[in-house]
Parts: C-alpha cells; structure tokens; sequence
C-alpha cells in the first residue's frame, strides 16, 4: 500500500472539516474524491500533502507517518501536488518554471523538459515564454509536466478542469490518463464524465466524511449511479 | 533600447560606466562618488526586497556594521585601506549571519519592523556602550595608507575605485539573479509555500540571500567610511533607511539597474534640489506619492520597456 489515512480530523479553527476520514492508495492506481463544494475534498488533499495539519488521525507514505512534517520533507519523498488555482511561478519562463523542479530533485533540466514535451508536445514552442502569458490550460499542462519531473511516488490533482473549456478539458484528461500508467494519483474532481474516465476506484465525500467507496468499474463509468448521493 | 541594455551583461556594466564618468567629470567626482557608494548599497537592499519580497526597515544596520568594521579597523588595528574594507564586509557578513538566523525566520511587517528594532539596538550599542571602540557620537577619524597610486586621500583615485566597485557589485549580482537562484528567489517572492512543495528548503535560500545582502550593505558602508576619512553614528541612523527604500521604489524594486538608476535618482534629487529648495524633502514626498500610485514599476521599469 502506498498511502495509508486513518480516522483523519481536520478543523479550521472550532470548526470540524473532516471527520475520521480513512482512505488507502495502492501503488499505480488512481483513485478520485467526488463530492460537492465544501464537502472537504480539497482540504483532505492538503492535508495528505502536508499543507495542513491533522487535529488527530494518521497519515502514512510506504509506511511511514508524514503528517507535520515540514513541506519540503513530504515534497522530497516524491509527492508532487497540482494546485486548484492552476498558478505557476508567473514571473518566471516555462523554462525557468521547469529547471526549478529540476534542480530541486537533482535532474537536469532538458530531462524535465522532455517529460513536459512528451505529455505535451507544443509546450516546446512556449519554453521561453514567461508563465504568466499561458492560458489556463497551459498553465494546467505546465503544472501537470513539472510534477512529472524527479521521480514523484504520488501525484494529488486538485480539481484539474475546473475553469477550463470543454476542449481544454479533452487534453487534460489525455494527458491524466497518458499519466496513470507511471504514477499513482488521487484526483479531486466534480466533473463526473471526466471521472468516469480516468478512476480505477472513486470515494464519495459528503460534509466530510466519506460516505461510500466505489472499487467497480462498470459503477463508475455509469455516474447516474451515484451522482444523487452527491 | 534601454531593453537591450538590461538582457546584456557587458553593455549594463559600460552603460553604468559610461554614466558616472560623464556625470562625475560634468559635476564633481567627490559627489558622484558618493553617489556610487549609495548606488552599491540600493543594490544590497534591493536584493532583498525586489528580488526577494522582504521588506527591511533596518538595513542601514547592515552598511553601519561595514561602516565601524572598517573604521575600528583602521584606527584600532592597522590604517591599510583594502584589510579596513575587507574587516567590514566580514563584520557586516557577520551581523547579517547572526541575526538572520532570527529575523529570516519572520515575514512581510514583522521582517520590516524587527530588522529596524535591531537598527536601532545596534546604533544605540556603537554610540554608548561601546563608545570607547565607535567613537560614540563623535565617531572616528581616519587615515589610511598609501601605496604608489593607491591614494585613498586622492578623490580621483576614489572615483575610480568606488567606480570599480560598483561595476564589480552589479556584475555579481546580475550573475547571482539570473542563474537559477535568482529564479528560485523571484519564485519565493511569489509564493514561498509552493517553492517549499517543491522541496526547497527556502529558509536556507533566504538566509543565504540575507547574508549576501548584508555584506554588500557592509561594503557600501565601508566604502563610505574611506570616502569619507571618518565613521559616525550617520552611517548607522535607522531614519536614513527611508532613503534606500525610497531609492529602490523610485529606480524600479526587482532591477539592478534599476536600483542604481534609483540610487543615482536619489541621490541626485537630495543633493541638487537642496541647492534651490528649501524644504526639498517635500518634493520627494511627492514623488514618493507618484512613484507608489502611478509609477509602480520605478523609473527603469518604464525605460527598460523604450
């Protein structure tokens, strides 16, 4: 098992989000969390990715426990983490954007651009172009090859089309599914056809607790089957 | 065409060069070298803030530790004018490196206000308690040796050293910004926590940045110290840190060039309009005004773009 979460509490403040939240994450697979706005997907994502610390519960990477400890630590582990807002380092080149997660890893920087080209060829022709000047999309795609570059163990993706044109859409999700063969991911999501594409196994949130766990994949790829518990 | 001049290393260094020469030999070499001086320090300070993000209202510290380390060092120790500069970029290196290790901790007001906190400890410090090394409030005198040609009593020579100097300042920090440190401390700039999950440990980077900073400060300050022949408690004032805020906001935070356009600027400003107005602080209120509500960018910015 590559990631473990048991009985995960998570408050803002006197407010409970998250109530004994447990979920396990096999190696290759690529499981989503559906669920409405404010059900707490995306704070259960940045809590196993470091961001946000648990009230009580665990949460365990091959084995071990990495709830609290510092960002940089669970970063070095190899999980990588595809913001929502789709923000790259705007002031910053694609190709600066790129070297920076080179470097950080310890690879060099034409083997991150090759990983970026492969999932999206045209992104060769934006190198030199400052971050900022992308669309969403690219920005998406950028944010997606960068978390590709190193050796990354486990991918969250927070919500990756949301914002974007249905043919933006299109290529993100080929872009996940050319992805899932070489890295685990857990995926955010609340659109339920992109769902119904990419998940091998689907957790339902719902005021934060998960509510039903769906491992079949003839269940998932039918939406209508569970969107009214939504 | 002041684009060009940005993305060109050699043509910065001869542009600057060319600048002061022709500015130094119209006016006064005396004055244009303090301008220089000043202009070494906007670029420490800007390092911090324009590249980095972080606001300090103490840096003033940083140049008065340069300031006595190389005037304690010509009167206490030895007069020679290059061991004087070299004991105070290592006593600013120092300081920076202590008391980074607290402030580089904290951010945005906090970072502002206890770095000024520790300006103020620290001209409180060389004017008491250690008046008997500082001088206390009538400072130190000093007189440096000469070799040859090196002739720190000859304002020539100091033109050209503090011209060098400067030259040698901007093309070290142009090669720092635009390797990918410089990207890694815009990207800090930006958002820390995503550098982080990156898996930088940026407290590192902007400790570095913070001591790096500090000794060039402490350079300007030493170097002000042996243009001058003196170090007094001006050299450390925390009210004088408006000026090299002022500088950088004015020539454009985030550019080297930028920071010595603004340091010229300045400099300019507060030594020739004083000639013909009275209350000449006024006007640079008011065009601090400007510079915050219309001219965000600074003057550079908006050259850099003809």
């Amino acid at each position: 098992m590559l990631l473990n979460v048991e009985d995960l509490d998570v408050r803002y403040g006197p407010a409970q989000v998250l109530h004994g939240v447990s979920l396990h994450l096999n190696e290759g697979e690529l499981v989503c969390i559906v669920g409405r706005n404010g059900a707490g997907k995306t704070t259960f994502l940045r809590t196993v990715g470091g961001f946000m610390r648990p009230a009580s519960g665990t949460v365990k990477f091959r084995g071990e426990r990495i709830e609290g400890l510092p960002l940089e630590n669970v970063a070095r582990m190899g999980i990588r983490y595809v913001y929502q807002d789709k923000r790259v380092f705007s002031e910053l080149t694609v190709r600066e954007n790129l070297e920076l997660a080179a470097y950080a890893t310890g690879h060099s920087l034409d083997e991150a651009v090759a990983k970026v080209v492969a999932i999206h060829p045209k992104m060769g022709a934006l190198l030199d172009s400052k971050a900022k000047g992308l669309s969403g999309g690219e920005r998406q795609i950028l944010l997606l090859g960068r978390a590709l570059v190193g050796d990354p163990q486990l991918l969250l993706v927070d919500e990756p089309t949301e914002g974007l044109a249905a043919i933006i859409i299109g290529e993100i999700v080929d872009i996940l599914l050319k992805m899932k063969n070489r890295i685990t991911m857990m995926v955010v999501e609340q659109n339920l056809s992109t769902v119904a594409r990419l998940a091998d196994r689907l957790y339902v949130m719902k005021e934060g607790v998960f509510s039903r766990e769906i491992a079949d994949k003839e269940t998932i790829e039918n939406p209508s089957s569970y969107e009214d518990e939504l | 065409m002041f684009g060009t001049v940005e993305k060109n290393p050699a043509l910065t260094l001869i542009s600057i060069a060319l600048a002061f020469l022709i500015y130094g030999y119209a006016t006064s070499l005396a004055k244009i070298t303090d301008f220089m001086i000043f202009c070494i320090f906007v670029v420490a300070f800007d390092l911090l803030y324009g590249h980095m993000g972080q606001l300090s209202f103490g840096h003033m510290l940083y140049l008065g530790a340069g300031a006595y380390g190389c005037g304690m060092f010509a009167y206490h120790i030895y007069p020679d004018p290059f061991l004087s500069i070299l004991a105070g970029v290592v006593l600013g290196a120092i300081v920076a490196a202590l008391l980074g290790t607290l402030v580089v901790k904290t951010s945005q007001a906090a970072f502002a206000l206890s770095n000024l906190a520790l300006n103020e400890v620290g001209a409180y410090l060389v004017l008491s308690p250690w008046h008997k090394w500082t001088g206390g409030e009538d400072g130190l005198s000093l007189f440096f040796n000469k070799y040859g040609f090196i002739n720190f009593g000859d304002s020539t020579f100091r033109f050209y050293f503090c011209l060098g100097s400067l030259l040698l300042v901007v093309y070290l920090v142009l090669l720092l910004v635009r390797s990918p440190y410089g990207s890694l401390l815009k990207a800090i700039k930006e958002n820390e926590v995503r550098v982080r999950f990156l898996g930088y440990n940026t407290y590192l980077y902007k400790y570095i940045t913070f001591i790096i900073s500090g000794a060039i400060a402490a350079f300007a300050g030493a170097l002000m110290s042996v243009n001058l022949s003196y170090t007094n408690t001006s050299l450390i004032a925390p009210t004088r840190n408006v000026e090299v805020i002022f500088a950088a906001l004015m020539g454009g935070a985030g550019s080297v060039i930028g920071a010595v356009v603004g340091g010229a600027a300045f400099m300019t400003i507060s030594n020739y309009l004083a000639v013909y107005l009275i209350r000449w602080e006024m006007f640079l209120g008011f065009a601090l005004l400007v510079f915050v509500f219309w001219l965000r960018k600074g003057i550079w910015g908006y050259l850099g773009k003809v």
